[in-house]
């Protein structure tokens, strides 16, 4: 593995982790990932890092009032109004 | 808070159509709240923003154009009603920090050269939720949006850069450095919780 590869593949990788590398160079990054253990290390860490973020950031809870008017105004069956 | 008769945000009485805005859009407030929490930091102004970024949407989905992302279309609606409404609001100016971080800076901090990635992902694993939203919350707003939309939200560089009204470079550049500042801010709180000893 050449530290050449190794440099090429660590600039893909938020590409790779994000779906946005397709055809051939995903291919080569996928294959390297498999050979090159430092570099998996890496691509693992920035994983956990997107589904973490994923996870602490995406799970607010919305207030019921909130909530309540939102389907009243913009439901399809709102209350009659007077 | 924006008080709006039905009468007045109706913008059609289709019924097929209001039953779309109900089965396709409403289901979709769970996130759209969590984005505006995160863009405007508070709570009550995250509520004012999802409420008007609804009302946006019910009087355009008139001409909402099958074919199109729906999600994408709401979460501009949001960006947008955000930008001209609490940008103003707070004046916070698009500007963009100096990139003195260096790539892989938490990774390198946690010793990812010597220990297995699940030991420092346990780490972060760790922190409290709030200490990850407080980290996220305080990039500077042009790399928050891209976190946010990308990580969070899981919108690809294209949809993106629709939402954002930005070149697809753009959007890839704001990512890359915006999760480099996050990185360095996680970095901080770490060290604050005191999960691991320099």
């Amino acid at each position: 593995m050449s530290p050449t590869d190794c440099e090429h593949v660590l600039r893909q990788i938020e590409l790779y982790l994000d779906g946005e590398l397709v055809g051939q160079i995903r291919l080569e990054v996928e294959r390297h990932l498999g050979d090159c253990h430092p570099c998996s290390g890496h691509a693992d860490f920035q994983r956990h890092l997107k589904e973490m973020l994923r996870s602490k950031c995406g799970c607010d809870r919305v207030p019921e009032e909130l909530a309540e008017r939102i389907h009243t105004m913009f439901g399809e069956a709102p209350p009659v109004r007077g | 808070m924006v008080q709006v008769a039905r009468s007045q945000a109706a913008p059609t009485e289709d019924p097929a159509l209001r039953a779309r805005f109900e089965h396709e859009v409403l289901p979709l407030l769970p996130n759209l709240y969590g984005a505006a929490l995160r863009m405007t930091r508070n709570p009550q102004d995250a509520e004012d923003l999802v409420q008007e970024t609804y009302l946006r949407a019910y009087r355009g989905f008139g001409g909402f154009r099958e074919g199109t992302n729906l999600r994408a279309w709401m979460y501009r609606i949001l960006t947008n009603t955000f930008i001209n409404a609490y940008r103003k609001k707070q004046r916070e100016p698009v500007t963009v920090p100096e990139d003195d971080t260096p790539d892989w800076y938490l990774y390198d901090k946690l010793g990812g050269a010597g220990a297995e990635a699940s030991a420092e992902a346990e780490v972060l694993e760790q922190l409290p939720d709030e200490d990850v939203q407080r980290a996220l919350e305080a990039l500077p707003e042009a790399f928050r949006m891209a976190v946010l939309l990308a990580d969070v939200e899981g919108f690809s560089y294209k949809e993106i850069a629709e939402i954002l009204d930005v070149p697809i470079g753009t959007v890839m550049s704001r990512l890359h450095r915006g999760r480099k500042a996050l990185q360095k801010a996680l970095w901080e709180t770490v060290r604050e919780r005191g999960l691991v000893t320099d």
